[in-house]
């Protein structure tokens, strides 16, 4: 009985504690319980079905629902050192942006060294060793974001579609900036300095044309944080439902409420379970043409036999692997360019791949091979076979 | 004397060189001796019992062999694949895929678990673990990997799911192939903690506390914003997958489980967790796991991976070629939602014309995958349409192709969940198709 009374009770304070939320005047910050706001019956923030602990379970799950009041806290208070460390993104109103500054040209420079190999002269993609990568800008922001609505169906089926790039499609300059300084370089991440960051940020602004304020981004054109603050990309309204704002939690529960917003059948908001009848008189069966997609690594089999034997060190495998990421635009495999590197000797260049070089080479580019092996690979880099 | 006991009197030859020559020749005469049953007259013997095989005869294996066990040699085609389309340049910002058509059960083995990274899979100490969790809370926290584990333990099995899962064929099929149009998933047992549970500790500022970003410490620091109202409800860490640690490509020592969600929020490398009162606008929130609707608006955060299923056998990769007139074979599936529990799911012989009802079987849970079956007389020469469609406890049933395309047009990539179809043909081929307008 006692048991009975604590869970009413429990459920009680819930209760208080949505409606306290939903009109947005939630009391004191101290110490709160941890709940969902939630309660039996609601629909969960995606649409999808609530499963409050009743009678000790949720859903089919059997839970622990002795009451304990004492802390855990397990861990230790970081130091306002180790936040900074780790805190480094960087959000729309600019929190977490550092100043600095950085010039379109200081920023080609940088894209020449290190980013062409992959993302392609001006930001227009590269093929890679697997798929493509991708591209920085597809041309002027603002025309290219009128390409959005364009779909590859009708008469339209082999035309242009969306032409989804950073300039015509991101919402915002900070996720691009917190992006190149915490992932890129590929290969050597988080290496930019905020200055170089800026630099690069400008460049990417100007490929695609933006412009800040009423200025072009042009080759003179030098970025710093006021500047960056003031930056409006063409599709910054082009997304739903809305994210900011205290209202947001709410304006995105209502969304995936309704079904019909993200393309849903829900059979409590008029769906039918059809059972006898249908599909449409217009349908027709669509076949796989070509054979279409199929070079699967490894190849698709569904055989019980036994496994090839391994062979011995394979160096093209092994580029494959560790090297082509980058080697693939940029001193590929037989490139002609390798003979303004090997004046100095086979040794120099086994020097540089082993240590690394300043000019973006990982050591080893970051493998794990031996050094004979590496020395291998090298050759086969040169020779191309 | 039959031959068997023949053969193993032979065996008993004293003299070693005799014994392994013999036994080698026997093994030989076995292997190139195979026939398929179904190949055998009524008066035939099937070689395969009327032989000893060598593993019968021969000691096997001590024990002190192969300390953490690896799949039997013959099962290396039961193996992720990858293809460069599904890449971004190279294998490290890729996915490897589940071969879902040779799937038993709602357990995926953690070495078939699909895996998809943004910059190559981390191999992290995990004594330089660490997990920062900050931002809108009366007291902050670092965490080690024990630390972690000391708190009340839960275990939750859930599939994760890509988005992009079936996300190439919104134009028309590209696979013929169940793994690669289906197997951007995979399912686990998971243990961990509910994030609810650490944060009793933390003083979470109620008003301002609305989101929480979970970033990785991998190369590229994938990075996503979760809403609050998830990581109050069943959000949880997790560091244990099917009864062992998590597998390197599955975010070891520790990611984020969103259960029934997006699989990019499920963090993987998981270092740190902010709360904050606006949302971050990661990449791959914005630029990435976006879905663009005909309307040129695109919807971000686009969370639960609806109601979905497919048939697994017969598949392209498993057909039907050798079943006889008459034969009485088990049609099975999956059925899957990220909003809830699968109620039911039904199945149609004539591409999504007429339903049947199917049976639900085994263990029917919320957001995991769940295992339904129809027993089929198969009619040699007949062409079928295999479709199922599943139901789901929040009410959602799956659309067809021409509902969903209807609703969003065909350059969403993500969250595609329209009913898909294998025909059979009437040599009992599998080929992948589409059924639409």
């Amino acid at each position: 009985m006692f048991k009975l009374d604590r869970k009413l009770i429990a459920s009680a304070t819930v209760i208080t504690a949505a409606a306290l939320f939903a009109v947005g005047c939630g009391g004191s910050s101290s110490a709160t319980p941890a709940e969902a706001k939630y309660t039996n019956g609601d629909v969960t923030i995606d649409g999808g079905t609530y499963y409050p602990v009743v009678n000790g379970k949720t859903g089919p799950y059997a839970v622990n629902t002795q009451e304990f009041n004492e802390a855990i806290y397990n861990g230790r208070k970081p130091t306002q050192n180790e936040i900074d460390a780790w805190n480094k993104d960087v959000m729309p109103d600019g929190t977490g942006l550092p100043e600095g500054s950085g010039s379109v040209e200081e920023g080609e420079e940088l894209y020449e060294a290190q980013c062409v190999m992959c993302h392609g002269d001006f930001g227009s993609g590269a093929s890679g060793t697997a798929g493509g990568y991708p591209a920085l800008s597809k041309g002027n922001a603002e025309e290219m974001q009128k390409t959005l609505t364009n779909q590859r169906s009708g008469d339209n089926k082999d035309g242009d579609g969306p032409a989804r790039a950073f300039g015509s499609y991101w919402p915002q300059t900070s996720t691009l900036w917190w992006y190149i300084q915490s992932g890129m370089p590929h290969p050597n991440t988080k290496s930019l300095s905020n200055d170089e960051t800026y630099a690069l940020t400008a460049y990417i602004l100007s490929v695609n044309e933006i412009v800040i304020d009423g200025v072009e981004v042009d080759d003179e054109y030098v970025l710093d944080r006021e500047k960056f603050l003031k930056i409006k990309l063409p599709n910054e309204d082009g997304f739903v439902p809305n994210i900011d704002g205290p209202t947001a939690p709410n304006d995105v529960r209502k969304f995936y409420a309704n079904a019909k917003n993200f393309g849903g059948q829900n059979l409590n908001q008029g769906a039918v379970r059809c059972m006898k009848d249908c599909q449409e008189d217009t349908v027709q069966t669509v076949y796989v043409t070509n054979g279409g997609i199929s070079d699967f690594n490894p190849p698709m089999s569904v055989v019980r036999d036994l496994p090839k034997e391994e062979g011995p060190f394979d160096p093209a495998a092994a580029y494959e692997a560790s090297c082509a990421a980058c080697h693939a635009g940029y001193l590929a495999p037989g490139s002609s360019d390798w003979a303004g590197y090997t004046g100095k000797g086979i040794e120099a260049v086994y020097k540089n791949g082993i240590d690394g070089t300043e000019g973006g080479m990982p050591a080893k580019g970051g493998s794990s091979l031996s050094d004979a092996e590496f020395k291998l690979v090298v050759d086969y880099l040169i020779k191309g076979k | 004397m039959n031959k068997v006991q023949e053969n193993s009197t032979e065996n008993t030859i004293s003299d070693r060189r005799a014994f392994f020559k013999k036994t080698a020749a026997i093994s030989t005469v076995a292997a190139a001796a195979v026939v398929a049953p179904q190949n055998l007259l009524a008066s035939e013997d099937d070689h395969a019992i009327m032989h000893h095989p060598a593993w019968g005869q021969k000691l096997g294996d001590p024990v002190t062999a192969n300390l953490y066990g690896m799949p039997s040699k013959y099962e290396h085609n039961n193996t992720r694949r990858n293809t460069p389309l599904l890449a971004s340049g190279n294998w490290q910002a890729s996915i490897a895929v589940t071969p879902i058509h040779e799937s038993e059960g709602i357990i995926t083995p953690n070495g078939l678990f699909f895996s998809r990274c943004h910059g190559g899979t981390a191999q992290i100490d995990p004594n330089e673990f660490r997990l920062m969790i900050h931002g809108e809370l009366e007291k902050d926290i670092v965490l080690t990997l024990d630390q972690l584990k000391r708190y009340p333990r839960v275990t939750r099995t859930h599939f994760i799911e890509c988005p992009a899962n079936g996300g190439q064929e919104w134009r028309a099929t590209q696979f013929n192939s169940l793994q690669f149009a289906k197997g951007f998933m995979a399912s686990a047992e998971w243990t961990g903690v509910y994030i609810k549970d650490i944060l009793k500790d933390l003083g979470l500022k109620k008003e301002t506390a609305l989101w929480m970003l979970a970033e990785g410490s991998d190369n590229s620091e994938m990075g996503r914003t979760i809403p609050i109202d998830k990581v109050l409800d069943d959000a949880m860490l997790v560091w244990g997958q099917n009864g062992e640690a998590l597998r390197p490509e599955q975010g070891y020592p520790v990611r984020l489980l969103v259960p029934g969600w997006e699989g990019n929020l499920c963090v993987k490398w998981l270092k740190r967790l902010e709360f904050a009162s606006e949302p971050f606008y990661c990449k791959e929130e914005t630029a990435k796991y976006t879905a663009l609707r005909k309307d040129g608006k695109a919807i971000q955060h686009f969370y639960a991976n609806e109601v979905n299923s497919t048939v697994v056998t017969p598949s392209p990769e498993k057909p039907w070629t050798d079943l006889k007139d008459g034969d009485i074979v088990e049609i099975e599936g999956l059925a899957w939602s990220g909003m809830g529990t699968i109620t039911g799911v039904d199945l149609s012989f004539d591409g999504g014309r007429n339903y049947v009802e199917a049976s639900l079987k085994g263990l029917v849970l919320p957001k995991s995958w769940t295992r339904w079956s129809y027993i089929h007389k198969y009619k040699k020469g007949q062409v079928l349409q295999l479709t199922s469609r599943a139901m789901d406890d929040a009410g959602y049933i799956q659309p067809t192709i021409d509902q969903e395309v209807g609703e969003l047009g065909v350059e969403g990539v993500y969250h595609r969940n329209a009913v898909e179809t294998w025909e059979v043909t009437k040599d009992g081929k599998v080929n992948h198709v589409q059924i639409r307008s």
